[in-house]
């Protein structure tokens, strides 16, 4: 079987081995360090460190960095430093887990819209277009105010059940363009399951397009949490989070002390300065390899 | 074994609705044989049904009414599908005339070829996927370097090449093709048709051809069907019917084929033909051994 010849091939030169290109070349490898450092910071904080973020020193409170208190102390004498590691990590947790609460919602929805068929998919659409058009905002607050008491859970919980509707919007438009398209009819001529076509060519094809949005999910979601706090309808002040400690800086304003809004500020920008640099990073890599199709 | 029949199509009609009140008859009680290790053309002009002739035997479209028996098994039937599925999805592959549409984007070319062998949970012959997979793409003419490309890496005859060796590895008894060539320039055509007469040589498998390029059709076909409004007009063996056009349709169609003689093209000229007219209610009728012609209802061939 293995000795024949080949017909209708023009003998072909082997391609040119390719050139090597620095591994970080396009890579945003300062936003991966930031974003690493502070990650690990926070876990290897929670995971390390003996010392209870919330406790109050009374007799040492307002005061400014200095060796024994690094990032300073707020009107509550609860130490800074401890705060941004400790704090961080409910931040980053309410991030991550709405938004995969969101990304799930919407991959979901998406797909069923997009697979459903003329008017069932109208009615989901017109369902989606209602709920973007409600002010996030309000929709966040009467969530919470339905599940009370805010915790990080409930607060994953109505951020994530608030924020899909525009990747959702993203993933029923692709699953429509690929849900005809000729590689998806090849795979079911062949017996491929639905989960089988959803998992290997559905998936890849519209994960990428909602990878930015996603990862803008994470950004967004911990924007809102630090909103809510500030505007006292998040995390109660005793529960740190960034953003429940940017909620004290209007009482840090009157007493001068920069450092307690600009450090978990720096922080919470630096985050997000991160992300948004990986998102954009990855929107370009994927507009590279998709320039010629 | 030659004249066993692998494929038989029986009065197979279906509608496109395009709204409520429009409809688009695709197929008009379309009845056509397939024998084991043949290759049977099927021509028409665009719009004549061709395309959704091959999507009914592949199950992608469910004819309206009338039944395709494949290895004596009904595929209409629902019930009869599912108790033969495996059958019927191993051994029924399709290529597409848009390789850059039917190769997923974003699946490395290994994959790709690996995929119908990975959905039937089939063992490798060849040790691993990728070995197999390699060991097609020698066998349709690529190199193995192409194995981790992406199909936008490639050129669209290389493209063509992927996705034949796709249907190739889980060594089909029937081949549909889709006007695999119609979207590739000429010389890439030459090659890929060449390809499957060496292929067909080699496996004996049968091979559905639906083509709009006559020529192409003269060179690689058995037996060719001409195809007007999702009828059969004429049906003969290929020489037969290019030496001997009986049908007017076919004789029109026939008369748009270019000469590659420059003189005789110059003198080429087309039959004109009404549709309407010639789309007639009659019957099928041999006038020579396996040569048949739609003939009105009276009329004597």
């Amino acid at each position: 079987m293995d000795d024949f010849t080949l017909v209708g091939a023009r003998p072909q030169a082997p391609l040119p081995a390719q050139k090597k290109v620095p591994w970080y070349r396009g890579k945003p490898v300062a936003a991966y360090l930031v974003l690493g450092l502070i990650v690990l910071g926070c876990l290897l904080w929670s995971a390390f460190s003996k010392t209870d973020a919330g406790y109050m020193d009374l007799s040492a409170c307002n005061l400014a960095p200095s060796r024994s208190h690094l990032f300073g102390t707020d009107t509550m004498g609860r130490d800074i430093f401890a705060m941004i590691w400790s704090g961080g990590r409910l931040s980053l947790i309410i991030g991550v887990c709405s938004t995969l609460l969101s990304t799930l919602i919407a991959v979901f929805f998406g797909s069923l819209s997009g697979c459903a068929g003329e008017r069932l998919g109208g009615l989901l659409t017109r369902v989606n277009e209602i709920f973007i058009s409600i002010p996030n905002l309000l929709l966040i607050v009467l969530l919470q105010a339905i599940l009370g008491q805010a915790s990080v859970w409930s607060l994953s919980i109505v951020i994530g059940l608030t924020s899909w509707m525009s990747i959702a919007k993203v993933v029923r438009t692709e699953v429509r363009v690929l849900r005809g398209s000729e590689y998806v009819q090849a795979a079911r001529c062949m017996g491929g399951s639905f989960l089988h076509i959803l998992r290997v060519h559905l998936a890849p094809n519209f994960l990428p397009s909602i990878l930015f949005m996603v990862i803008m999910n994470v950004r967004g979601a911990m924007l809102a949490e630090s909103t809510l706090s500030f505007l006292g309808l998040g995390l109660p002040l005793e529960v740190v989070s960034w953003g429940s400690m940017l909620s004290l800086s209007e009482k840090a304003l009157l007493t001068g002390s920069w450092w307690m809004i600009v450090i978990p500020g720096v922080f919470l920008v630096a985050t997000l300065l991160s992300l948004t640099e990986i998102g954009n990073a990855i929107r370009r890599s994927l507009g590279h390899s998709q320039k010629i199709l | 074994m030659e004249s066993e029949i692998l494929l038989s199509a029986q009065n197979i009609s279906h509608s496109f609705y395009l709204s409520k009140t429009a409809s688009v008859r695709a197929l008009d009680k379309l009845s056509f044989e397939i024998r084991r290790g043949e290759i049977y053309g099927l021509v028409g002009e665009s719009g004549s049904g061709k395309s959704t002739a091959a999507r009914c035997v592949m199950n992608l479209v469910k004819p309206q009414s009338g039944h395709i028996f494949y290895e004596g098994v009904d595929i209409t039937d629902p019930k009869q599908f599912g108790a033969n599925k495996r059958l019927l999805q191993t051994s029924r592959q399709m290529i597409f005339q848009d390789s850059t549409s039917s190769l997923n984007g974003r699946m490395k070319v290994a994959d790709i070829i690996a995929e119908p062998m990975r959905i039937a949970h089939m063992a490798p012959k060849r040790g691993t996927y990728r070995k197999e997979a390699a060991f097609q793409m020698k066998y349709v003419g690529l190199d193995e370097i192409y194995l981790d490309k992406y199909p936008a890496e490639l050129s669209g005859g290389q493209r063509q090449r992927v996705a034949i060796a796709r249907a190739l590895c889980m060594e089909p008894e029937l081949l549909v093709a889709d006007e695999p060539v119609a979207s590739l320039d000429v010389s890439i055509q030459a090659q890929i048709v060449n390809l499957f007469r060496h292929l067909q040589d080699e496996h004996g498998f049968s091979f559905l051809f639906i083509a709009h390029d006559l020529s192409m059709v003269r060179y690689l076909c058995d037996r060719v069907g001409v195809l007007l409004r999702g009828k059969l007009v004429e049906e003969a063996p290929s020489e037969e019917l290019f030496q001997n056009p009986q049908h007017p349709y076919t004789k029109a169609l026939l008369s748009a084929m270019p000469l590659p003689d420059p003189i005789r093209e110059r003198n080429r000229k087309l039959i004109p033909f009404d549709a309407d007219t010639l789309c007639s209610q009659g019957v099928m009728r041999e006038v020579s051994p396996g040569h048949f012609v739609r003939t009105e209802g009276g009329e004597t061939a």
